[in-house]
């Protein structure tokens, strides 16, 4: 070591201490001037939540303004998951808050809570809710002792409410939690986003079924969105931006309560009185389900749309547990309450067909008003005989319709195969496609079925599907006896109430073939900041399109169909006698559709008042028997109601013949 | 009197005092004061220990190393007794009322002056007998750090006595052997049980920072976001939303630079790294200047030491070095660890006003 070395060292140490600093420098200028960005947008995660507020949702109204669906108050308990974090002793909390919860007569396990709590659907920032529907002394019982229970809540939370119960719940259809499908059909993905006003939350609620769904749009409110500024404890610092929630808007329906209620009680209370008793053949009345609609034929308006067995929407209320929907859907098809017969159920129509391939051979110019045909009792098709029940003897077309000839028919439906050179082998399909059938109506509910009607087509493609053993077994071939099953309303014919009411409701209003509808008007809600009440939209009617029907081609059909309750030999002239038929006439047809092994279907399909219809209505009871004697009461019911007529008690109309 | 020092150290205590007071307002009205005060009250304090430490000639103060060696282990040793206090994991602290008195903070300061005066005795002849003596008088109080636990202060120590053997002349391959023994010590003591794992998971997580953003490496990313979101004017004073919403824990201690990054940007995170570079290369020229080896031994000790800490700690923050508990210099909260860097520098004005007598 020479004297000069601390002189040398001290410079290795100041270099040292310069690229130290140096170093430093690059770093800080790297970290804030070249990354900032990306950093910046990391702190601005770190800090900026929005919260949510749901809005209540709009009401449902019936055609005179009566609340159906209406929001209620329910008193929720919750739990705040990140505080509860911060309790000493969680477990003790949570033994603590189950025992006061079922004390309170709300009967809640530990597991419970816990399952909840750890529901990754919740907002971690937002309490979860632990107990629905607490009672008031609960709610105040757990106010008053917030030190006892840290991080448990209580706050009043707007549900659905349903002052009708179970009336028109196919209809109205209910709200629950939105799925994670639903959230990305509304929202779309992370990679393509849909613009959306009323922006979903994972636990927001949305329209499942019914107009509760067709509607959702409308009756969806536009949530509060809430920007804050948590710090690193996720505790709310200051509220950067709040827009407060807007009511959705309130859906006025076509349909009539009264007409409505009346509707599924005398549907409900036909099918418990016929239920278990014998047919006259000896087969089981299992009466297990049936549907009504009415429907206005001036603009296709849904007055009424009933279906049977059916369920009370109140259970969705704070979701069905479940248990509970399989103890619901777990039976027989026939039984299961969430399917909308009106729309979803598919029959054969039966009879009531028959006035469809009347308007075939009459438009087609096959036979004319004054065609008449010999019914004998039975049909000889050639290789084939077909029976009927009764020999109507000589009739022409309303004479057909009247006392409901199957023979007339038959025959007409086997001209229709021999002459198809002439008419096309499609005559009678045409006519049922130009009435609405086999395609579904378009009235604004979700899975609305089509129906069927068959073609040769159609039948050769049912053959090519099947399996080979099967295909040997079948037959692709469309013979004469398709169309004569066709022409009564057989055969692989199908078709929903609505749609043999909409058939009704075209016969009665001149052809012409509306979209049915369930909304009359979308109005804003009492508590609109902006137009308390106004109205936001009105539904039009919407026409599908116009059957021809000249006089000389409605005239003897309605003709026909008026004779059915007025004529002595009309088939529904039973359960319709003591009816004010001068008052409000009725043209109407009674349909019993044969269903293997089963007793059978049993339809009423009708308009009136005949001149100036108001109303067309159609039933069927399943498993029940004749037309004229489970539906026909019914409808009869139905339109005394309307007509303002006393109403007859049910045990006193008595069934008709078919 | 070295003004240029004297403002630059004014200017970063000055600094510290209005940047911790920013970390601890909190996000609402009112704001909390406390920090500001003590904080404040420390370095008053600082600046008069300073001003006795520059009276005093070092070449007197020499003759106290000794006894203040002796008073230093001793409370090394309390502070691991039950007298001390355990806080955060280490048995480091000493409670008096509402303060609290960290000797391993003093120790850095009392081995200076220790080694400075030994190895001016010794004028850079140092055999290995010697350099053994001089490894036991450090590692004495090292050790006792250690069981603390206290890694970072024992680092400080490290390159103290690193920087000052370097300057007291001793040969370079010892110097080489010495640091090569220094790593192979800190990976062992990773290794065994001295420091818990959280502590040893604290130290190696700026090597992958993205692992556990909520765990380990939180401190890491949240003090990373915090001095980048600056940008280059900075978001301002008290408006750093990082600092004032309080995502960076330890932040008016052992990561105030985040605060200074993010209020004050690039702008003022530069210019505080400028006024050390100038408080260092005014104790780098007193060592240079100074009249006999005992001053620029004191000078290279201090140097070493502000070096490593700033270095280390603005490092840390930034994320280009493990995260250790060491105060930065002058702007962290803490009376300790202000009085003893205020101390040092007393030391280094002291060798200054004295270069030509």
């Amino acid at each position: 070591m020479d004297r000069e070395s601390p002189r040398l060292r001290l410079s290795i140490l100041g270099v040292v201490v310069v690229s130290l600093i140096g170093t430093l420098f690059a770093r800080l200028w790297y970290l804030q001037v070249m990354a900032a960005p990306e950093y910046q947008v990391e702190a601005q995660a770190n800090r900026v939540r929005t919260i949510a507020e749901e809005a209540p949702r709009g009401r449902i109204l019936d055609a005179k303004g009566r609340v159906i669906v209406d929001n209620r108050t329910s008193l929720v308990v919750t739990v705040n998951p990140h505080d509860l974090q911060a309790v000493p002793d969680s477990a003790a909390l949570k033994r603590r808050l189950a025992e006061t919860l079922t004390r309170f007569g709300v009967p809640t396990k530990v597991s419970t809570i816990e399952r909840r709590l750890g529901d990754k659907q919740y907002n971690p920032l937002q309490p979860v809710p632990v107990a629905i529907d607490v009672p008031e002394e609960l709610f105040l019982y757990l106010s008053e002792r917030a030190d006892e229970f840290p991080s448990v809540g209580v706050r009043r939370e707007s549900v659905r409410a349903y002052p009708y119960g179970e009336t028109a719940a196919h209809l109205l259809g209910y709200v629950g939690r939105i799925s994670a499908k639903e959230l990305a059909d509304k929202q779309g993905t992370p990679e393509s986003p849909k613009p959306n006003d009323k922006p979903y939350q994972p636990d927001s609620n949305i329209g499942k079924n019914g107009v509760e769904r067709s509607y959702e749009d409308d009756l969806r409110g536009r949530p509060g969105i809430k920007t804050v500024e948590v710090d690193a404890q996720n505790r709310v610092v200051r509220t950067i931006d709040e827009q407060p929630p807007v009511p959705g808007h309130d859906i006025q329906l076509t349909v009539d309560l009264d007409v409505q209620r009346f509707a599924e009680q005398a549907l409900r209370d036909k099918l418990d009185s016929i239920r278990g008793g014998r047919t006259r053949d000896g087969r089981l009345r299992a009466a297990p389900a049936g549907a009504v609609v009415v429907l206005d034929p001036n603009n296709g308006d849904v007055v009424a749309m009933a279906s049977v067995p059916t369920y009370n929407p109140e259970e969705f209320v704070n979701g069905i547990s479940q248990t509970r929907y399989d103890q619901l859907t777990g039976g027989a098809v026939s039984e299961n309450p969430f399917i909308n017969r009106a729309i979803q159920g598919q029959y054969a129509p039966g009879s009531t067909f028959k006035p469809i391939t009347a308007y075939a051979a009459l438009s087609h110019g096959l036979i004319d008003r004054t065609t008449t045909y010999n019914d004998r009792g039975s049909y000889d098709a050639g290789d084939r005989v077909f029976g009927s029940p009764s020999a109507a003897g000589p009739v022409n077309v309303a004479r057909s319709l009247t006392v409901s000839s199957d023979v007339f028919y038959y025959w007409l439906g086997h001209r229709f195969y021999r002459e198809r050179d002439v008419y096309g082998e499609l005559a009678m399909q045409d006519a049922a496609y130009a009435f609405g059938l086999g395609q579904p109506t378009g009235i604004p509910l979700v899975d609305e079925r089509a129906g069927n009607i068959p073609t040769p087509e159609w039948k050769r493609k049912i053959w090519e599907s099947l399996p080979p053993e099967e295909q040997a077994i079948g037959d692709p071939t469309w013979y004469p006896g398709d169309n004569i099953n066709m022409s009564i309303g057989q055969g692989d014919v199908l078709v929903t109430p609505l749609q043999l009411a909409n058939v009704y409701a075209a016969l009665a209003n001149g052809g012409t073939i509306y979209q049915p509808n369930v909304v009359a008007r979308v109005l804003r809600s009492p508590n609109d900041p902006v137009d308390p009440g106004g109205v936001v939209r009105v539904i039009e009617p919407v026409v599908e399109h116009q059957v021809p029907l000249p006089p000389e081609i409605r005239d003897p059909i309605i003709q026909g169909l008026r004779g059915v309750t007025a004529d002595p030999k009309g088939t529904a002239y039973a359960p319709f006698r003591g009816f004010d038929q001068a008052a409000f006439p009725v043209a109407s047809k009674t349909g019993t559709a044969e269903v293997k092994g089963k007793a059978d279907s049993s339809w009423f399909a009708a308009f009136a008042p005949v001149d100036a219809p108001r109303y067309s209505m159609v039933a069927i009871l399943e498993e029940s028997g004749f037309g004229a004697e489970a539906a026909a009461p019914v409808v009869r019911g139905l339109l005394e109601l309307v007509s303002g007529q006393r109403l007859t008690d049910p045990s006193e109309i008595s069934g008709g013949s078919e | 009197m070295d003004v240029v020092l004297v403002v630059s150290v004014a200017a970063l205590a000055a600094t510290g005092v209005l940047m911790v007071y920013s970390a601890t307002r909190g996000p609402t009205d009112p704001p909390d004061r406390s920090f500001l005060v003590r904080q404040a009250l420390f370095v008053t304090i600082g600046a008069a220990v300073m001003v006795v430490v520059t009276l005093v000639d070092y070449r007197r103060l020499r003759d106290w190393a000794w006894t203040l060696y002796g008073a230093m282990m001793l409370g090394l040793l309390g502070v691991l007794s039950p007298l001390g206090q355990q806080s955060k994991g280490a048995q480091a602290w000493f409670g008096f009322g509402a303060f609290q008195v960290q000797p391993a903070e003093f120790a850095k300061a009392v081995l200076i002056l220790t080694l400075a005066a030994v190895l001016a005795m010794w004028a850079g002849d140092i055999d290995l007998r010697r350099l053994a003596v001089l490894l036991g008088v450090s590692g004495a109080p090292m050790a006792l750090i250690l069981l603390q636990p206290d890694l970072g202060t024992v680092l400080v120590l490290v390159s103290i006595v690193l920087g000052m053997l370097l300057v007291a002349g001793l040969r370079l391959r010892y110097i080489v052997a010495l640091t090569l023994v220094g790593l192979i010590g800190v990976v062992g003591i990773l290794n065994s049980n001295v420091l818990k794992q959280y502590q040893k998971d604290r130290l190696t997580a700026f090597l992958d920072p993205g692992r556990d953003t909520q765990g380990t490496t939180y401190n890491v990313t949240q003090s990373q976001i915090a001095v980048a979101s600056g940008g280059l004017t900075g978001e301002g004073l008290f408006d750093g939303r990082q600092t004032q919403l309080q995502f960076v824990p330890e932040q008016q201690t052992d990561f105030i630079f985040t605060a200074v990054g993010e209020e004050l940007g690039f702008a003022g995170a530069a210019t505080v790294l400028g006024l050390y570079g100038v408080v260092m290369w005014r104790i780098w020229r007193t060592a240079q200047l100074s009249r006999d080896l005992l001053g620029t031994l004191l000078c290279v000790g201090v140097l070493s030491m502000l070096a490593f800490q700033v270095f280390e700690n603005v490092g840390m923050a930034m994320g280009i070095m493990p995260v250790t508990g060491i105060p930065l210099p002058l702007l962290s909260y803490g009376g300790s660890s202000t009085l003893t860097t205020f101390a040092s520098l007393g030391l280094v004005l002291n060798v200054h006003m004295r270069r030509f007598r």
